[in-house]
């Protein structure tokens, strides 16, 4: 009742308002889409139209796919990208194996001393990444493990399990404990009870940690730069940082990096979109 | 009994291996670390003890004091721009029609990294062919040629743009959802009292946004504080050192110029700092679940 009299009354007042706002936001939503345009024209042109012609023009020749050849020749694509799936693989994987398991052993199966275990662990997303840099140069140099891609899904393994088991400890608080006592009567043991009842359900923070962890470690410079050397080991992200700078390619070679390396995450945004939401705001990790 | 001690035993060889990594590689050195802050190392010799002597040298080094400056301006940017931006786009936005739309383009930043989005804002800024002086050349049919990225301050305030460009979108998205979480009678309450459209924003909905008001600007502090990747693809700390923020020097003093007791020193207050807004807003987080629960 009270709504609808309130929007008779206001309906002229509220008109030209909304029009201002439409333009406003469009105005914004220019702003956000302007340097996307620009980076797929500056990638579709060569060096000549690029120097010749305006900023806004369109290619005289469309060279995409001659920049991405060259791309992938002068920068090594291939091995920076081949590196980065392998390390989206592993550490992944090992990360959702170790936080799911730890977060089963911490919620469920509560050894004494479990909720220390749990905040050593978390402590991890408390430092920023510097903290860890200088020593972890060190003890990969002492080790054998700088310059290795063992070297890089063990440190990306550590740096994403803090967050995943939060993300998995929160997921297995909610499970009803009378599934598990069942399982329990029937003579499952604690490793069987996880495999059979814990992990089928857990798609939902699954989905979860491999949004943020898979777009982390692909677009992660630091570690890659720090700990690695030689082009078949150092990830991507560290090639695309490469092209820019002093010794850096041509800017159409740079967009064609860009739009090449920023497909994996755009793809996975779209396909784990709804996921994202829970992400950011059921943990709000401070990471 | 023995069925308890079984599940305990498990829980233990559960959490090993996570636990086991964590430690090794990032707790074990985050202690080293510290140690490594009182000490002179240059990485071919062994660390040698100074006391605090880096961390004095830090508050006389005028590259320390001009990278501790721009991170305040980092910091205090990210608050006006990416922050209270986010909160104005998301309530506009709120309930209009093609509001999916709008949402996905200020996103839609975030799904691509730093490196890529410090690459697409150098080819808006560069100074010669760069889209921002053509388009300006356009509107005011001079020929205009800033050097955005050459010149300090304007260098950083540039790169702050492509900052928000990028962060906009989460604090919109966590806004929204603080936004939809509100009841809306005491909006249409005070509307109906007469309060303007700005006076119910302020002086209704901003006040029930905390909750999420509070995460929103502990965690946009901490990564502001943190900025690296994006000024290191931009300019990388330049020209003559005068864009970089702490987490660039940081790496320029350990791994540039192998200077790592110095490095590690910087990396202590740049984890002080971020400890310490933490600190706070879990005192603020715990002391609103008192209230709750």
């Amino acid at each position: 009742m009270d709504r609808k009299i309130l929007s008779d009354s206001r309906r002229q007042s509220v008109i030209w308002p909304r029009v201002l706002t439409y333009l406003v936001l469009t105005i914004i939503a220019l702003l956000w889409v302007t340097p996307i345009y620009f980076s797929f024209l500056t990638a579709f042109k060569d060096m000549h139209d690029y120097a010749n012609q305006a900023f806004y023009q369109l290619p005289a020749r469309f060279a995409f796919f001659t920049n991405i050849a060259q791309v992938f020749k002068q920068y090594k694509f291939d091995d920076h990208i081949i590196s980065s799936i392998f390390y989206m693989v592993g550490a992944g994987l090992l990360c959702i194996i170790f936080s799911c398991l730890a977060a089963y052993g911490i919620v469920r199966l509560k050894p004494r001393g479990a909720f220390l275990i749990f905040m050593i662990i978390y402590s991890g997303t408390i430092f920023p990444f510097q903290m860890y840099l200088i020593p972890l140069f060190k003890f990969y140099n002492n080790v054998g493990l700088y310059n290795t891609r063992l070297g890089m899904i063990l440190v990306f393994t550590a740096i994403t399990i803090p967050f995943s088991l939060f993300v998995y400890r929160g997921f297995f608080v909610t499970i009803p404990r009378e599934i598990e006592d069942a399982a329990k009567i029937d003579g499952s043991g604690p490793f069987r009870t996880f495999l059979l009842i814990f992990v089928p359900q857990a798609t939902a923070p699954t989905a979860v940690v491999m949004l943020f962890q898979w777009s982390w470690i692909w677009n992660d410079l630091l570690f890659g730069m720090v700990l690695t050397r030689s082009n078949n080991v150092r990830p991507i992200m560290v090639a695309l940082a490469s092209m820019s700078g002093i010794g850096g390619c041509s800017i159409t070679l740079q967009m064609t990096g860009v739009i090449l390396t920023s497909i994996p995450t755009i793809i996975l945004f779209i396909l784990l979109k709804k996921y994202f939401i829970e992400g950011i705001s059921g943990t709000t990790s401070l990471k | 009994m023995k069925e308890r001690s079984i599940y305990a035993i498990a829980g233990y060889v559960a959490t090993l291996p996570a636990l086991l990594l964590v430690v090794i590689l990032l707790l074990f050195p985050m202690l080293q670390n510290l140690y490594y802050s009182f000490t002179s190392w240059d990485a071919l010799t062994n660390p040698v003890w100074v006391g605090l002597e880096n961390y004095k040298e830090l508050f006389s080094d005028p590259n320390f004091l001009l990278s501790f400056r721009n991170t305040i301006i980092w910091v205090i940017a990210t608050l006006v721009f990416p922050v209270f931006g986010g909160l104005l786009i998301a309530s506009f936005i709120r309930d209009l029609k093609g509001e999916e739309i709008f949402k996905s383009i200020i996103f839609f930043p975030l799904a691509i990294s730093f490196v890529s989005t410090g690459i697409i804002w150098i080819n808006m800024f560069a100074s010669n062919s760069g889209v921002l002086n053509g388009l300006l050349s356009l509107l005011s049919g001079r020929v205009i040629k800033v050097q955005w990225l050459a010149e300090a301050p304007r260098n950083t305030y540039s790169m702050i743009v492509a900052w928000t460009w990028q962060q906009t979108g989460t604090n919109m998205v966590l806004f929204l959802m603080g936004l939809t979480s509100i009841p809306r009678d005491p909006v249409e309450a005070a509307l109906i009292d007469g309060a303007n459209k700005w006076q119910t924003f302020r002086f209704v909905t901003v006040p029930m946004l905390r909750p999420i008001t509070t995460v929103v600007i502990a965690q946009a502090l901490v990564n502001s504080f943190k900025t690296f990747d994006l000024i290191y693809v931009i300019t990388r700390g330049g020209p003559y050192r005068s864009t970089e923020t702490l987490a660039v020097t940081m790496y320029r003093e350990s791994f540039t110029m192998f200077r790592l007791g110095y490095g590690a020193a910087i990396s202590v207050v740049l984890s002080f700092i971020i400890i310490l807004i933490s600190g706070f807003y879990v005192r603020k987080q715990m002391g609103k679940e008192q209230l709750y629960y």
